[in-house]
């Protein structure tokens, strides 16, 4: 009785754990550096939020306007706001920045959705369907750069709402629209490879007007939105989060707990069982 | 508690209309939060994605892990002692996780397709979330087999009890292996947060601090509750029980502190836990009071008294709690914090949940048969 329970548990557990290592192979990675990108230059930008209204056409998203109703002002990203500029200033040095989502090669909102809402397309934008959400918002614990945002107002099935790369404009081989629409070629689009090699061949070119490092080149494991700046990038809000994939650990630990519990446990059950039914917890164990 | 369980069959017990008033207010709380979504109803905004709900989840579900525990020492274990508990320790199990259900699906955005977590193609092997949401409805399931010969018997349906107590191995087995991938898991969902949770709390080995925790939180709540109860009841207590109790939450309470000191040492924290901020301060209470006092009271004399267990238990408890409110709630830094503090729905609809768990255990105690005739409770 107990050998037969053992083998079926057995069987069972490495019929999960095959299926769980045979989709887990079955995904190739594109090559990152011909992902669709943007290069973010802080030292060209006049913040003149441009970039913001060229979003929000496109996309069709809500003004956010002061109090006065003037003028459109949000201050940070939200349901409706997708990217921004913002003003770093202090009486030594000032900068803008953009916001906007980073869509990482390897991003943690991806591997965290439960339901596969939140995608990485092989053309690079990290896309959204709502059809699939369930509404849980562990990818906004899950973004290490705090972007996907909430539409906490909708009183029935909210969305959860970011910069989607415009990849239905990436798709027909247009540019984003911020980028486009960018006055001074502060932001540009184009492949990450190429991207990389533009922002380095900037900071050789001009060492002095810029910091040695290229944002999202390597940060969490690469980007697929990448800035330059003349400040120092935590100022900017552009954390330092090491050069390893934020999903790394999690799913690292995924691949060993889920197939080793599987299998494991009922074995360790089964023989739990086993040393009991002769007795041999009462002398070995006290409890 | 005791006024619930009273054995007094004439009188409603007193704590019957409170509990029924606080449960009618929940529910109604709930469709409110239904019909006019959650940016009315509560206080969570982008910069606190998660509020009161997600907190109490992640501490009732080790709490309600005492089901899973007693059923490895009783089932496998071959402790034939324990099992006077495994009813009521199953029945607690079962409400604790429907109240877990009920706040989950209220706390999701997009209700209407909660049922996408089983879609085979969109399932994210990937997501502890995922796991968390299969194992934890696989294990409710699990539960209401285990727990349905209460009722059955009841009811006179002898064949489908005699099915059940036939296939238990298999049952309590898939328990407990759903219970070790699920308690684990709960930790394991915020590896992928290690530049938000604050360091003290965030480790690679959050998945075997978790499960440890869900280990020695599920046998203090026993403790606490088998004493509770069966003072109410009237039954003679199993000293026994209480011994064997303490004894393997003391293993667990020494396994998790010597992970956590080991953690703290090796990624160099141990300064920040000098550093006189409330979060060097939490991290020394959570760890005194949650797992020094407890284990200091389980390895003295105080283990053979009814009452050490049952304190070591309610220390215990207050430790998970500390530890499952900073990981869930204030230990996830954002830049610019704006405060948080739940919304008197989310309050009400917390506590209204709860108290309908109650409820609904003082009806099961009163009208079945969850507890052995006191003559056989020395067995």
């Amino acid at each position: 009785m107990t050998l037969s329970r053992r083998d079926f548990f057995k069987a069972a557990g490495l019929a999960i754990g095959g299926a769980f290592i045979a989709t887990e192979s079955a995904q190739a990675k594109p090559d990152p550096n011909e992902y669709a990108a943007m290069l973010y230059d802080a030292t060209m930008c006049v913040g003149c939020n441009a970039c913001t209204n060229a979003c929000r056409e496109w996309n069709k998203t809500a003004d956010e306007p002061d109090a006065r109703l003037l003028y459109d002002a949000p201050s940070e990203l939200s349901a409706d706001t997708w990217t921004l500029i913002q003003l770093y200033q202090t009486e030594a040095e000032s900068s803008f920045v953009k916001r906007q989502c980073m869509h990482c090669v390897d991003p943690a909102c991806v591997s965290g959705c439960p339901v596969q809402a939140l995608q990485k397309t092989a053309e690079g934008p990290v896309t959204y369907d709502q059809d699939r959400c369930i509404g849980c918002r562990y990818c906004m614990y899950a973004c290490p750069f705090h972007v996907p945002r909430f539409a906490w107002d909708t009183a029935q099935f909210p969305v959860i709402a970011k910069c989607t790369l415009c990849a239905d404009r990436v798709q027909d081989g247009l540019p984003t629209a911020c980028a486009e629409r960018c006055p001074t070629s502060a932001l540009i689009f184009g492949k990450r490879g190429d991207l990389i090699a533009d922002a380095e061949k900037r900071i050789s070119e001009n060492p002095a007007r810029y910091v040695d490092h290229i944002y999202g080149k390597d940060d969490a494991g690469g980007t697929s939105v990448m800035y330059l700046s003349g400040v120092s990038f935590d100022k900017l809000g552009l954390q330092d989060l090491g050069d390893k994939p934020i999903p790394e650990i999690s799913e690292g630990t995924a691949n060993i707990i889920l197939p080793g519990v599987l299998i494991g446990a009922p074995i360790l059950l089964g023989m739990i069982r086993m040393t009991a039914k002769r007795g041999g917890w009462e002398e070995t164990w006290p409890l | 508690m005791a006024a619930l369980t009273r054995s007094n069959k004439s009188s409603i017990p007193s704590a019957f209309w409170p509990l029924l008033a606080l449960t009618l207010l929940g529910v109604g709380l709930a469709i409110y939060r239904l019909v006019v979504g959650l940016g009315v109803s509560t206080n969570m905004s982008d910069h606190y994605p998660w509020g009161i709900w997600i907190t109490v989840d992640l501490f009732l579900i080790p709490v309600a892990g005492a089901a899973f525990t007693i059923s490895l020492l009783s089932y496998f274990m071959g402790r034939e002692d324990y099992h006077s508990i495994i009813r009521p320790a199953v029945l607690a199990g079962f409400l604790g996780y429907g109240v877990v259900g009920v706040l989950l699906f209220l706390d999701i955005g997009r209700w209407t397709q909660f049922y996408n977590i089983f879609v085979p193609g969109y399932i994210n092997l990937h997501s502890f979330l995922e796991e968390v949401s299969l194992c934890v409805t696989l294990y409710t399931l699990i539960l209401v087999l285990e727990i349905a010969p209460v009722f059955l018997e009841k009811w006179g349906y002898d064949v489908p009890v005699r099915w059940i107590q036939r296939g238990i191995f298999v049952i309590a087995g898939a328990g407990i292996v759903l219970s070790m991938l699920h308690q684990s898991s709960l930790g394991s969902m915020f590896l992928l947060m290690p530049h938000k949770l604050h360091p003290l709390w965030w480790t690679p080995a959050l998945p075997l601090l978790f499960y440890l925790q869900a280990v020695y939180t599920g046998l203090g709540a026993t403790a606490i509750a088998v004493k509770l109860i069966w003072k109410a009841m009237g039954l003679p207590i199993d000293r026994v029980i209480f011994r064997r109790l303490g004894q393997a939450m003391s293993i667990n309470l020494m396994l998790y502190a010597a992970i956590k000191v080991g953690d703290w040492m090796g990624a160099g924290e141990v300064p920040m836990l000098l550093r006189p901020d409330s979060f060097g301060l939490l991290a020394w209470f959570q760890f005194l009071i949650g797992i020094a006092l407890p284990l200091g009271i389980l390895l003295s004399k105080l283990v053979g008294h009814t009452s050490g267990p049952f304190w070591a238990g309610v220390f215990a408890l207050i430790g998970t709690f500390i530890e499952r409110l900073v990981v869930s709630w204030i230990g996830l830094a954002e830049p610019n914090p704006v405060s948080y503090f739940p919304s008197f729905t989310e309050i009400f609809i917390t506590i209204g949940m709860i108290a309908g768990a109650f409820l609904l255990y003082g009806v099961v105690v009163r009208y079945f048969k969850l507890f052995p005739d006191p003559e056989h409770a020395h067995a």
